[in-house]
């Protein structure tokens, strides 16, 4: 009973938000649905092409520039902007690792793309052993809830 | 998994009408691997599994604002079954049907889909939906039955209860700062045998509100990351942040904290929750890490990271070159880490016992016209032997041919010498095709 208490507020201010909201929603621009010019292959800077002019609540372009700290780091923009990343890449892109049920490891299905950053390479198997020990919370992110089938055959 | 796979096949040939009127993008990866396991004291056995990637992507429908987006997989053992009980296997990682609106970059998906929005990370059988509101507001929400997965040993059930909603209500402000207040709220978590992980208060249902934030004060400098709070046992679940500055054009300084209270953030996995052995256990991790951008063809990154468990502590650092030659066509990269961890990591952790190694990587690969090649070469190196082996290696060689612009050819030889193995070579032969059939724009 608290709970909804506590949901009421909530969900009314959501929708005061949202009628007051559609009345203006065509002064709000659309991102693309897709990069309108063909993206380079290998890792890309933005701001190579893209100048730094705010426009409206974007980020500045710099910020999505995919530098080693990005691609390390990528779990914080997508958890805010994944609508821009759906404009260079397909979903299928982000399910290379992120899935519900893994059928290999990403790096052997890409064997052929040692230059795409791909966890578990080598022999996994036996560093999850001390890498498990080490930080549970980044095994949890992906194998927590879901992906953990090949997990469980060993951790009975 | 029979129904799964066939799912798969009848929802590909179904989309087959549609995708010929519309812009459609095909993304097929086939591969036979083949490899041996015959290691002392187990039955010897011959894999020879072929395993079919299957991405559709259909745009432009009906009014132009329409897609649908499928990708699975499904695979059939050719010798000795490879993995579970089933010689067949598959899934349904998504498949959805997206309508984007014309303004507000509003929009709604229905069907197998993720949500990634704020601390919400779920998968659902249900609809989504987002949009942009005035005055730098935004929401969204979702809702639907979860995803079941494979239940958990001496289980009926992989923990998740039968239906989920939540969503994220956003602010921002003029390029410098996001907000963000986000929640998701999972039907009760069903009934486990494992009545000691409920009695102990290490098991439950999966209810989370967080908050995020995005600040940048200065144009050289942005702050992002979020917390998370388990409704359920009422306490934190994560701190998890991240600071760049960037000093100068193509130098990039990162800071990162990250800390979780295992119970609370583990607390509705069944799998997760059995490794907690005291409710106040902590992992807190920080680092930092440098990349430079030395110019358009080469790229220095140096990184540092101290772990911190109540079992122990550990710091990782080391470094990496990366080159690109030829106007990206060739492409390499050398790196090196040292992992110097307290005994308490090590596989068996003993006083004497190590959980430090070192980590060597090298890799090349080179795209020309009508070929593809590339060599990866990977090394840990243990302080102390594992199972008597002082290290693990593992060397990957790559060869492919363009059949036509679309269609690949390639295979795949790889050899390894690790604690589990003398020798473990594997063969691989893959059948790449990638065709977008109308439309521009990239095709990562």
């Amino acid at each position: 009973m608290k709970r909804c208490a506590l949901m009421f507020p909530i969900l009314a201010l959501a929708g005061f938000i949202l009628l007051v909201g559609c009345a203006q929603m065509k002064a709000i621009p659309n991102l693309p649905v897709w990069h309108p010019e063909e993206v380079t292959s290998g890792p890309v800077s933005c701001s190579e092409c893209h100048e730094d002019q705010q426009k409206g609540t974007m980020k500045p372009f710099a910020t999505f520039n995919h530098t080693p700290s990005f691609v390390k780091n990528h779990r914080f923009y997508a958890a805010s902007d994944d609508r821009l990343c759906a404009s260079c890449h397909k979903a299928s892109f982000c399910a290379d690792c992120h899935t519900n049920r893994v059928e290999m490891k990403p790096s052997t299905k890409y064997g052929n793309r040692p230059d795409r950053e791909m966890p578990h390479r080598g022999d996994f198997l036996t560093l999850h052993k001390i890498e498990g020990k080490l930080d549970p919370g980044s095994c949890y992110r992906c194998h927590g809830r879901t992906n953990n089938a090949r997990c469980i055959v060993c951790h009975r | 998994m029979k129904k799964v796979v066939t799912r798969l096949l009848a929802l590909s040939v179904l989309a087959l009408p549609a995708a010929a009127l519309a812009d459609t993008t095909v993304n097929s990866t086939t591969i036979f691997r083949s490899f041996q396991d015959n290691r002392t004291g187990f039955e010897k056995r011959q894999y020879a599994p072929i395993t079919q990637f299957l991405g559709v992507d259909i745009d432009k429908l009906g009014d132009g604002n329409l897609s649908l987006h499928l990708y699975g997989w499904g695979r059939m053992d050719l010798a000795d079954k490879s993995y579970n009980e089933d010689r067949v296997d598959g899934a349904l990682t998504y498949g959805y049907a997206q309508y984007h609106f014309k303004e507000a970059n509003a929009q709604a998906s229905l069907g197998r889909l993720y949500v990634n929005e704020g601390i919400v990370s779920e998968q659902v059988d249900g609809l989504s939906v987002r949009t942009d509101l005035p005055y730098g507001f935004g929401i969204s929400a979702f809702g639907g039955a979860t995803v079941k997965t494979d239940n958990l040993p001496g289980e009926e059930t992989d923990g998740k209860g039968g239906g989920s909603f939540g969503g994220r209500l956003n602010y921002r402000y003029g390029g410098k700062l996001e907000l963000g207040l986000s929640g998701v709220y999972e039907s009760s978590a069903p009934g486990i045998n494992n009545l000691q992980l409920v009695r102990e208060g290490k098991f439950g249902s999966h209810r989370l509100v967080g908050g995020d934030i995005w600040f940048a004060p200065h144009s050289k400098v942005d702050l992002m990351g979020h917390t998370s709070y388990n409704t359920e046992t009422r306490r934190v679940a994560e701190h998890s942040y991240l600071v760049n500055v960037r000093p100068v054009q193509d130098l990039v300084l990162s800071g990162e904290f990250n800390e979780q209270n295992e119970r609370d953030l583990f607390f509705s996995s069944i799998f997760f929750a059995g490794l907690v052995e005291r409710l106040s256990d902590k992992s807190r991790s920080f680092g930092t890490r440098a990349s430079y951008q030395l110019n358009k063809v080469t790229e220095l990154t140096g990184d540092y990271k101290h772990y911190r468990r109540d079992l122990g502590q550990a710091d990782r650092f080391g470094g990496d070159l990366r080159l690109s030659l030829l106007d990206k066509a060739l492409r390499t990269g050398v790196g090196y880490h040292y992992l110097r961890s307290s005994p308490d990591f090590a596989v068996v952790p003993t006083s004497n016992a190590s959980g430090s190694f070192h980590e060597a990587r090298g890799f090349a690969m080179y795209n020309a016209k009508q070929y593809f090649t590339a060599l990866d070469a990977i090394g840990y190196f243990f302080k102390e032997d594992i199972n008597g082996r002082p290290r693990a290696v593992e060397l990957i060689g790559s060869l492919g041919y363009h059949l036509t612009p679309s269609l690949s050819l390639s295979g795949d030889l790889s050899y390894g010498s690790n604690p589990r193995f003398v020798d473990e070579v594997q063969g691989l032969i893959r059948l790449t095709y990638n065709k977008t059939f109308t439309g521009k724009g990239g095709t990562k």
